[in-house]
């Protein structure tokens, strides 16, 4: 399986981390951009997801597929957003996210006080442990 | 880690960022070193009363590096040396409050402030003993961090 | 050098410490700053920032879910303050509307060595709490407003702490849509 690219947003809607592994195509704008344009449609899904269903939601948006490849969404408690972009044969990529944010994110960036909450994470420990992360389960799935 | 554990952890990095502000041009350690130093007085004060009581200067050190140290930091000391003319120096290879911060030399001009509590708390603690010193921190790679002691002649 | 774990009462020995350098703490504000009503001030303000990191540590340990009414938040701050302090307040004085609730604690570890000077009665010593909870809540869309009712330092028979719960925060609208 492979794991594309990540983007971790705060409940504000700023970017605070995205990256790249296995990207074989960029989407020709600047990350900036992207970014911008992935919490919007992020937004306006979540929102259309809820409205639109025709029972009490509860976990709301999960995520979408293409015929080649998959977004997932993970949120924490807090508004903090995980989306991982994946091939399509990979599953449980929710628990996955949620062991990303308890195990890299609350570890390494809110116990890191260099770390202000709420701006782009900077934290090269993070982007390591990060890495091995995603890495490690990159191996352990295929 | 034991949720108490964060909670003195977060309890310190506030206390740092209170007292050492990120914006203020030439840091001022003193006050956070002297908050450690009256900790490190008092809680000796409050736990060594089941304790043997230490005549060497050398058990005294020992005690600070294995029991004291596994009982806060989590992790005996990795290395004690002395030149037996009252230096001491002791080496953390994963100093708790550096362990979420970087694994390198990533924010190492702002690491020294996150071992000024542990200066002082040395010191306050070696205090009780009946050792005044003074007690400086040598960092070079982060989690690593190497604490320097040096006994002060007894005044008596 | 030799392996034995340590010959002190840990959990003593932890508490003790995060008790007294909390009080160093204090004592340091009250230096620092001529009006209690500004220590007071400055107590939340940490306790704030603490709670905003806090409550993740809380949810990735617990993985609780989202409560769906303020009786569930209570419950859960009731567990916090187990895990994190060792002490189980009790939930008291719902309001009719249930949107408002008491903590009220026999003991309060913060206070556990101190004997406030007569010239400090002012002093909130435990205010670093409400600022933790309101930081916390806030992390989980609600807004709410905490208070210090009574306190055993001010001679009260109990320590207690109001909880009100103001309004749900909504998601950040991205920029050029309403």
């Amino acid at each position: 399986m492979t794991i594309y690219n990540i983007y971790i947003f705060d409940r504000m809607g700023t970017i605070l981390y995205q990256t790249n592994w296995n990207r074989l195509k960029q989407s020709g704008m600047s990350s900036e951009e992207e970014a911008k344009l992935m919490y919007g449609m992020l937004f306006s899904i979540k929102s259309f997801v809820s409205k639109i269903s025709p029972l009490d939601p509860k976990r709301g948006f999960l995520c979408y597929k293409t015929s080649k490849y998959a977004l997932h969404y993970y949120e924490s408690l807090t508004g903090v957003k995980f989306i991982l972009n994946t091939d399509i044969t990979i599953k449980n990529v929710r628990d996955l996210l949620h062991q990303l944010y308890k195990e890299i994110y609350v570890e390494y960036v809110v116990k890191n006080t260099e770390c202000e909450m709420g701006q782009p994470i900077e934290s090269e420990l993070f982007k390591l442990k990060l890495d091995q992360f995603i890495k490690q389960h990159m191996k352990s799935l295929q | 880690m034991s949720a108490e554990d964060v909670l003195f952890d977060m309890l310190h990095s506030e206390i740092v960022s209170y007292l050492v502000p990120k914006s203020s041009e030439d840091e001022d350690l003193s006050i956070l070193e002297h908050l450690g130093y009256s900790c490190g007085w008092r809680l000796i004060e409050r736990i060594t009363k089941e304790l043997p009581r230490y005549k060497e200067e050398l058990e005294v050190l020992k005690f600070i590096c294995t029991d004291f140290w596994s009982c806060v930091y989590k992790k005996q000391v990795d290395n004690l040396r002395t030149n037996h003319q009252g230096v001491y120096v002791l080496h953390d290879n994963e100093f708790r409050f550096f362990s979420k911060l970087s694994n390198g030399t990533q924010y190492l001009k702002s690491a020294p402030k996150y071992a000024t509590f542990t200066c002082g708390l040395i010191r306050g603690a070696l205090e009780n003993f009946g050792i005044s010193s003074i007690v400086t921190v040598e960092i070079i790679r982060m989690p690593s961090c190497k604490f320097h002691i040096q006994v002060l002649p007894s005044s008596s | 050098m030799s392996r034995q774990n340590t010959r002190l009462d840990v959990k003593k020995v932890n508490s003790e410490l995060f008790t007294l350098t909390y009080g160093a703490i204090v004592s340091q504000l009250m230096k620092d700053y001529e009006n209690v009503e500004d220590v007071n001030k400055q107590l939340d303000r940490m306790g704030y920032n603490i709670g905003v990191r806090m409550v993740e540590d809380f949810l990735a340990r617990t993985n609780a879910g989202r409560c769906y009414d303020l009786r569930e938040t209570a419950d859960k701050i009731q567990y916090a303050f187990k895990m994190y302090l060792g002490i189980t307040p009790a939930l008291t004085n719902w309001s009719a509307a249930g949107d408002e609730f008491s903590l009220t604690f026999d003991t309060n570890p913060l206070t556990e060595f101190v004997e406030l000077p007569d010239n400090y009665q002012n002093l909130k010593y435990s205010n670093i709490l409400c600022g933790a909870l309101r930081g916390s809540c806030e992390m989980v869309q609600m807004d709410v407003s905490c208070w210090f009712v009574q306190d055993q330092l001010k001679g009260d028979l109990a320590t207690e702490l109001r909880i009100k719960f103001n309004k749900r925060l909504e998601d950040a609208i991205p920029a050029g849509e309403d």
